[in-house]
């Protein structure tokens, strides 16, 4: 069974799918929040407007705050609302409730702010050039070797940047708190990745005057792709505030242009490789990568992306002699946060651009540079660990036969005599490491319960949420077929903190191969228990041994370890491998890109869903076709955006023709999925235009004026 | 002011602020939630309705517009036999990822499987081009639209 429709599809077609707006309780309020409008300062005044009834509304700040007023995940240094300094645009300073949603949008556009101004850095560049800001710790890979340098290895060195990318999901955050004074509860609805965050972060806020938190997604969680994993926490917090005060159930739901002013984006990057090739071997033998991402105002999770982004900057190769730092830098732009990828994207781009830039030094086709360098079974990466397989190379050697690379690359190049426009063809390969981070699971420990019902019903409790992946479904699957059950009878529950058990956050491509494993390794147990009947004639025979729960706790493989200071050991215990091609044409008139033709090849183990797998790849594709052409923060914007008007993202006419093969899908393990397909298409895409023009560009997103300029500089 | 209108084959008339956005009267005042906002400013289609059997945004138009007209919304489309032959395909190819795009896509497919419904690539994506998806990289969106207009086309509906 790898295929199965999407349990939630209907009712998300037809509009009966409650999504976090949709939901309404009796004497329910509406709330908001008032951000601070200045990139960095100190509040000296707060003026609401004269021409509204003050007692009308429920205004919270910092000083109503009855227990810590820090969030507590993931870093410790973000206030839920600020106290004196600001510092980014999107701070928010108040929580602030009233019956009327559009009388209270009113009153809060007209709320004033007075402050003093300090100097502010937003632009991207300017944060990641100087190293004056650093933030927080550094994190060093060192594998080198002493190596002398021989005089005829050939140096290649390149500083590559990736700009800010929003989540844009399509459902903006939004929260909804109910207190409940008598029971000393508080119940949160939300749309969200991660309850257990939430969960703590209100517990944080509201310190001892709730005895009784729960956390309960909406049915719907429209999109979230990281973003909803840390920053749902602070609206969490604040709507809780407003229901405590209030006494009312409040919801608050961000507008777009909120939305994508104060939310958390992916990190800005620059990345500067140098190499050292051997060109009568072809092969790399010294590599330095200097790895930094903007973090934004506050730490957060930069910490965990910086950890993931230096485990994936020095690509799928096997360098003798490597060194990799990895910083992260201050500015005054929203803390960046999770967005599928997690670092990668930007490690995936810096490498896979750089490589080819050898390739070119050298004269060869990056096709044949990769294959020699490429990592293979017994190879060992710059933290020593060891790789067990030659997946990537048959990725690659797969991608390159479905595209008809050779034969096309010939073609162009004949083309690009004769026209104005050039074609290109362009490739990349990586790996995405499953799970959290080297120990991170281990910390986790992640616990499912099932519930199997009188009626052989079974019921699967956990705390991942589907945010449109497909949660509900594949999870229900693993169970339903490691127990040989009908996939009617299997079902998720609305994930909720109070009825299942810490399975752990949605992100790091670990619902599938970590939750649902563990799912899979319970169901398999729950199986051998049955002394051979199904659990249908098992539950009828034994009737008085129903309901019951199963649980089981995430245990780590004891083999497995990673020293979290010198980042050497098992950063993954397994990995996803990819490779890819694309095609682009370039319009000489309009210094556009078309991205005409994209080709995948993915080992990600056993695909549990087929049609959600195929799903996957394309979406994130697309999002990392916005990422490489389109997308990006204006500087004179920061604070100042709209929404889809002046933020793009591909559009139905931007798609190409996308081609996908999972290969390996006999494994019996499912490894993740969610972000790899976001990691290697800037970089391919970018490749392309390197081999329809001869010209490299190291930096993303490739719009004309980028390309035009380019050009203008390169005459 | 006082507006007239036909949704979904219901007769309504409603006392409210001619300049309050169609969106929020489908949404609150008519407890008709499936059609959603997401940029609140006419780009995305995720609030997409028929107005006398017309695509618009309704997030861009105010009770004043929908006086005298005839409304559809995603409830009503989806009852259709038109409407259910589209989900039948979104389904199938399990084109759905986190839906909130997706009442807005079976309108402005609805739309023109009955308007035109040739199975055509280049003219499904102009139809579809006032949509966001962020999800799905609409690939399978084309193919299930490409799927209804074949059956469609085959008789089969
Ligand atoms: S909400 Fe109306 S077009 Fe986006
Ligand atoms: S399915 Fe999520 S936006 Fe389309």
């Amino acid at each position: 069974m790898n295929y199965a429709r999407k349990v939630d599809a209907r009712a998300k077609l037809d509009g009966s799918c409650k999504f976090l707006d949709d939901y309404s309780y009796p004497g329910m309020i509406h709330g908001y929040i008032c951000y601070a409008r200045f990139h960095h300062g100190i509040i000296r005044k707060i003026i609401f407007p004269s021409d509204f009834n003050l007692s009308e509304f429920v205004i919270v700040d910092y000083k109503d705050v009855p227990g810590s007023n820090i969030v507590p995940e993931p870093e410790k240094d973000q206030p839920f609302l600020a106290e004196k300094e600001i510092l980014h645009w999107g701070q928010i300073i108040l929580g602030i409730a009233h019956p009327d949603r559009e009388l209270l949008k009113k009153f809060i556009s007209k709320i004033q702010v007075e402050y003093s101004n300090l100097p502010a850095l937003i632009d991207m560049h300017e944060c990641l050039d100087d190293e004056q800001n650093i933030f927080g710790k550094e994190i060093t890979i060192d594998h080198r070797l002493g190596l002398t340098i021989d005089p005829s290895w050939i140096r290649t060195r390149g500083i590559y940047y990736t700009p800010h990318q929003e989540q844009a999901y399509m459902e903006t955050q939004g929260m909804i708190a109910i207190y409940d004074p008598d029971a000393s509860s508080m119940f949160i609805r939300g749309t969200m990745q991660c309850p257990y965050f939430v969960k703590a972060a209100v517990e944080a806020i509201m310190g001892k005057t709730v005895a009784e938190t729960v956390v309960e997604t909406s049915e719907g969680i429209g999109g979230a792709f990281g973003g909803k994993e840390d920053f749902p926490n602070i609206i969490a917090g604040i709507a809780a505030l407003l229901s405590y005060k209030s006494k009312k159930p409040v919801k608050i739901v961000l507008d777009r242009s909120d939305d994508i002013i104060i939310t958390t984006k992916r990190h800005p990057s620059r990345v500067e490789i140098e190499t050292f090739t051997n060109p009568a071997q072809k092969t790399i033998e010294k590599m330095t990568i200097d790895y930094r991402l903007d973090a934004g105002a506050y730490q957060t999770l930069s910490p965990v992306v910086l950890a993931r982004g230096v485990l994936h900057s020095f690509g799928a190769y096997q360098v003798k002699d490597v060194f990799v730092r990895g910083r992260l830098l201050r500015s005054n732009t929203p803390p960046n946060g999770a967005f599928r990828g997690f670092g990668a994207p930007q490690a995936v781009f810096a490498i896979e651009s750089h490589i080819d830039k050898i390739a070119a030094q050298l004269d060869l086709d990056p096709y044949d540079f990769k294959k020699i360098n490429l990592l293979h079974s017994g190879s060992q990466m710059p933290t020593t660990q060891k790789i067990i397989d030659d997946h990537i190379s048959d990725c690659l050697e797969r991608v390159i036969a479905n595209s008809d690379y050779q034969r096309k690359k010939d073609e162009f190049a004949i083309y690009n005599q004769q026209n104005r426009d050039k074609k290109g063809i362009g490739l990349a390969v990586c790996f995405h490491g499953g799970g959290y981070t080297g120990n991170g699971e281990k910390v986790l420990r992640s616990k499912v319960r099932l519930r199997i019902e009188k009626d052989a019903r079974i019921r699967i409790f956990v705390v991942n949420t589907d945010m449109g992946q497909g949660a509900y479904t594949t999870l229900a699957q693993m169970v339903a077929e490691s127990l040989d059950h009908p996939l009617e009878l299997t079902s998720m529950e609305l994930p909720n903190t109070s009825r299942a058990p810490d399975s752990g956050p949605t992100v790091a491509s670990r619902t599938i191969y970590i939750v649902g494993n563990l799912l899979r390794e319970l169901a398999l147990d729950i199986k051998k228990s049955l002394a051979g009947s199904s659990l249908s004639t098992y539950v009828k025979t034994n009737p008085e041994m129903f309901p019951r729960d199963y649980f089981r706790e995430f245990s780590p493989d004891p083999s497995v370890t990673f020293d979290e200071e010198s980042f050497r050991g098992t950063g993954y215990r397994d990995y996803s491998w990819a490779a890819a091609v694309c095609e682009i044409k370039f319009h000489a008139s309009t210094y556009h890109i078309e991205i005409r033709k994209f080709w995948n090849v993915l080992d990600i183990g056993r695909p549990v869903n087929i049609g959600i797998a195929c799903g996957q790849v394309q979406g994130g594709n697309v999002q990392a076709f916005g990422y490489a052409l389109t997308e990006f923060f204006q500087k004179k914007k920061f604070g100042r955006m709209h929404g889809f008007t002046d933020y793009t993202v591909p559009l139905s006419y931007d798609i190409p023709e996308i081609f996908l093969e999972f290969i390996h899908t006999d494994s019996p393990l499912a490894k993740g999925l969610g972000e790899i397909p976001m990691d290697y298409p800037a970089a391919a895409v970018r490749n392309a235009f390197h081999n329809a023009t001869g010209i490299f560009i190291d930096e993303i997103p490739l719009t004309p004026e980028r390309i035009f300029n380019q050009l203008r500089n390169q005459k | 002011m006082k507006i007239n209108f036909l949704i979904n084959g219901n007769k309504q008339v409603l006392d409210v602020d001619p300049m309050r956005r169609l969106l929020d009267i489908i949404r609150e005042d008519l407890q008709l939630p499936g059609t959603k906002e997401s940029c609140g400013e006419g780009e995305c289609g995720a609030c997409t309705i028929l107005l006398n059997g017309e695509p618009v945004t309704s997030c861009l138009l105010n009770a004043v517009h929908a006086d005298g007209k005839e409304i559809q919304t995603v409830e009503y489309i989806a009852q259709q036999p038109l409407g259910k032959l589209l989900i039948d395909c979104y389904d199938e190819t399990n084109a759905v990822q986190c839906g909130f795009c997706f009442p807005g896509f079976l309108i402005a497919s609805y739309h023109y499987l009955k308007n035109d419904g040739e199975p055509s690539l280049e003219k499904i994506r102009y139809a579809l081009s006032g949509n966001i998806c962020r999800c799905t990289g609409y690939t399978k969106i084309f193919e299930s639209v490409l799927l209804a207009c074949q059956r469609l086309q085959a008789g089969k509906v």
